[in-house]
């Protein structure tokens, strides 16, 4: 009941603060919006978003974040289903079978079923995330020391590293990259100056919010400018039929299983939405009688995928909210905007801030349901404004992302870092490099540094102290063995076809 | 060689060099901390050991495997990477793009320098600085023509570097027109238009209703063009 009654009071809370109400609004849309827009996703929005967060009350903040986290998930599905061009990697399954149905004619049955599943499974997420996070959050106030965050850092940092890349090698070395930026700076025990070149700029580190900019705003243009340059950026088209509720209600199986699997991939840290989104995928060929109708336009292709990825959505927070560690980029982002508030995410935010945290489940509730009401009356506004030409996107996104990055210091070098970023990022997703996993090396490395340092005074430096330490000693292990495991696939299995290709001849 | 190819031993090459350069620096801050036996190097070194490490297990994964693919259906997933066309692949379109990418860089590096040898103090640069500015403006856009995508690469960078001296009132139109035209628009109209909506949105929302301070410049007339704007919506 406690739950309930504190989903109550942030309820009220939301809806009786005017601004609230429309960040929460605006977070709704503009979510929607450019996880629909080909060329920019939730990320870009949430980078251009993050310096004016500062400006915001830390509720207002945290909770715009998580709204436009749900409803940018769904957005991607848009583009995924009528252009074969995923909002992020979460959304690719939808596109397996969402892009055939478009190909066939039936686009509208497929963002009807986008519409539909992702809000089921978004909200459920979202009370599962409210009756989990807080228990989870008082045990780990006990039971959670530096040694086992920073086990639990370097758990997190091995997932990313092993699946949030192209492959293992370059998994690790966009993590590395991430951490060696984060030791930039003042070290964060005897505050000794490192790599600062003997310029002052650098002696306060490279500050995450440029660096955020540059690679998920600038240079998602500079690789969109690319394709319009050469020709490979395509106009979108589409007629709108959404799919009938009994329709929907034959796969009412395939719904529950994806919730299940959603939620349960979407708590790992590393890149829980996209896991949760083939997995869901995934065992819904697996489980089906017509497995060869998959990848060739079948709808619980697309209920699977949206279903799960939405309910990975609620159980992403748990961890960062919890325990404090992100586990991908947007999360990341949302350390940053504690981080500007100076507060940090993790269980004592229960304690001193649980006000903020109720308003927030309650944003992300509403969000999921807000995305069935906006998604059946609003696409058809949103496929028109996907007909603006990128080419007139692009300066507005370049100046906000110019402004926000001013905006933090009053420093104009954070501009030059943030487009550098950009063409650092352009050329490393050239090579295969994750340009996420640099972001959760980058927010993650502070923590994880710090976290050791305290570990091993703790432990009188010996590793063996990890063995009195039983959860520290799990996730060390879990970390180990996550590695080990991609590292023996990197070598011994055989690469794997196209998904979509794949799935096509399964 | 096994598999290995040319662009594999030089994406190696680089980590590795990288790794090599960061440890040789972090000798200058090489020192004990009283309370931590590990110093403030120990956790750079270790991650530095790491790059090393990395690049070489995928420079063995390169010559056994060649170029391969993703190594399991996440990975794959995961993948947020873009091919890149062939005529942008080339050592000629690269060295093309780094020449265009270090004028920027030129514009920041040089001014100060003749300044310094003309013993001027750093406020009575700005003729130098426009001198500077206006033959790098027309090499670029030479060079731009020619090389759109290393250009749309370049110019905000370029942007950047003059918003300092030239303020993002005075610049921020021709920016906002020169991406356009980078991404391949030729409607005049279309892009005078475009671009004086964008500056109108951004100064509107962000100097009159939020009381942002953006950079107005400090060289004449730009500072006085950017503080008479700034003036009039406030």
């Amino acid at each position: 009941m406690d739950a309930f009654n504190n989903f109550a009071n942030g309820t009220v809370a939301l809806f009786s603060d005017p601004l609230g109400i429309v960040i929460f609004l605006s977070g709704v849309v503009g979510g929607m919006l450019f996880g629909a827009i080909p060329g920019v996703s939730m990320l870009t929005l949430a980078a251009i978003l993050l310096p004016f967060t500062a400006h915001l009350s830390a509720e207002h903040g945290i909770m715009l974040f998580s709204v436009i986290y749900c409803t940018g998930v769904y957005g991607g599905a848009i583009t995924a289903i009528l252009f074969n061009i995923p909002g992020s990697p979460e959304n690719a399954p939808t596109a397996f079978d969402g892009y055939p149905m478009t190909q066939k004619g039936q686009a509208g049955r497929a963002v009807g079923a986008a519409v539909m599943c992702s809000a089921i499974g978004g909200t459920v997420s979202a009370v599962l995330m409210m009756l989990a996070t807080a228990p989870i959050a008082d045990w780990a106030i006990s039971a959670f020391g530096p040694p086992e965050i920073f086990a639990l850092v370097f758990f997190g940092l091995a997932v990313a590293a092993s699946v949030g890349a192209k492959t293992i090698w370059k998994g690790w070395l966009s993590i590395l990259a991430g951490l060696m930026i984060a030791v930039v700076g003042l070290d964060p025990v005897g505050g000794i100056e490192r790599y600062d070149f003997n310029m002052p700029y650098l002696l306060a580190g490279i500050h995450f919010i440029p660096t955020i900019l540059g690679f998920f705003a600038v240079s998602e243009i500079m690789v969109q400018a690319e394709k319009k340059v050469t020709g490979a950026y395509s106009a979108p088209k589409l007629s709108v039929d959404f799919p009938s509720f009994a329709e929907l209600w034959a796969h009412k199986f395939a719904v529950v299983r994806s919730i299940i699997i959603g939620f349960f991939c979407g708590i790992l840290p590393g890149i829980g939405a996209t896991l949760a989104a083939f997995m869901g995928y995934n065992e819904a060929v697996r489980w089906s009688k017509e497995r060869w109708e998959f990848g060739k336009g079948k709808l619980e292709g697309v209920i699977s995928s949206e279903t799960a990825n939405n309910a990975a959505t609620g159980a992403a927070m748990i961890p960062l909210l919890a325990l404090g560690l992100p586990g991908g980029a947007l999360t990341a982002m949302m350390v940053g905007v504690f981080q500007m508030h100076d507060m940090e995410p993790g269980p004592l935010v229960f304690l001193n801030s649980a006000d903020l945290v109720w308003v927030v489940f309650a944003a992300m509730f509403f969000a999921n349901l807000s995305i069935l009401l906006i998604g059946f009356l609003e696409t058809k506004t949103i496929i028109n404004l996907l007909r603006i030409p990128f080419q007139f996107l692009a300066p507005l996104i370049l100046m906000l992302a110019t402004v926000g990055a001013y905006a933090v210091r009053g420093l104009v070098i954070d501009v030059v870092v943030m487009f550098v970023a950009g063409v650092v990022g352009f050329f490393l997703r050239r090579t295969g490099y994750s340009v996420a996993g640099i972001v959760l090396g980058l927010i993650l490395g502070k923590i994880g540094e710090q976290t050791f340092a305290q570990a091993m005074q703790m432990l009188h430096y010996e590793w063996t102290g990890y063995f009195s330490r039983p959860i520290g000693l799990a996730l060390l292990v879990a970390g180990f063995l996550t590695l080990g495991a991609s590292a023996y696939r990197a070598f011994y299995a055989a690469p794997v076809q196209e998904p979509e290709e794949e799935t096509k001849s399964a | 060689m096994g598999n290995l190819k040319t662009g594999h031993l030089v994406e190696a090459g680089l980590w590795l060099l990288l790794a090599l350069v960061l440890f040789i620096y972090s000798f200058e801050f090489n020192k004990p901390i009283e309370i931590y036996k590990f110093g403030a190097s120990g956790w750079p070194r270790a991650i530095i050991l790491l790059i090393v490490l990395a690049a070489l297990g995928q420079l063995f994964w390169h010559w056994k495997r060649g170029e391969g693919g993703a190594t399991s259906k996440l990975n794959a997933a995961a993948d947020d990477s873009v091919e890149a066309p062939d005529d942008h692949s080339s050592l000629g379109w690269y060295m093309h793009t780094l020449v265009l990418v270090a004028i920027p860089f030129i514009y920041m590096r040089v001014p100060d320098f003749i300044g310094g040898m003309m013993g001027l103090p750093p406020d009575g640069l700005g003729t130098i600085k426009m001198l500077t500015a206006a033959p790098l403006l027309v090499l670029f856009a030479w060079m731009a023509y020619r090389n759109q995508v290393g250009g749309m690469l370049a110019l905000p960078i370029f942007f950047a570097a003059l918003l300092q001296d030239m303020g993002f009132y005075a610049l921020a139109p021709m920016f906002a027109m020169g991406v356009m035209y980078l991404m391949g628009e030729r409607r005049i109209k279309w892009m005078a238009g475009v671009a004086a909506g964008v500056f109108g949105i951004l100064l509107l929302l962000f100097v009159k209703l939020l009381y942002v301070g953006l950079p107005t410049g400090n060289v004449r007339p730009f500072y006085d063009f950017g503080n008479w704007v700034v003036t009039v919506l406030q």
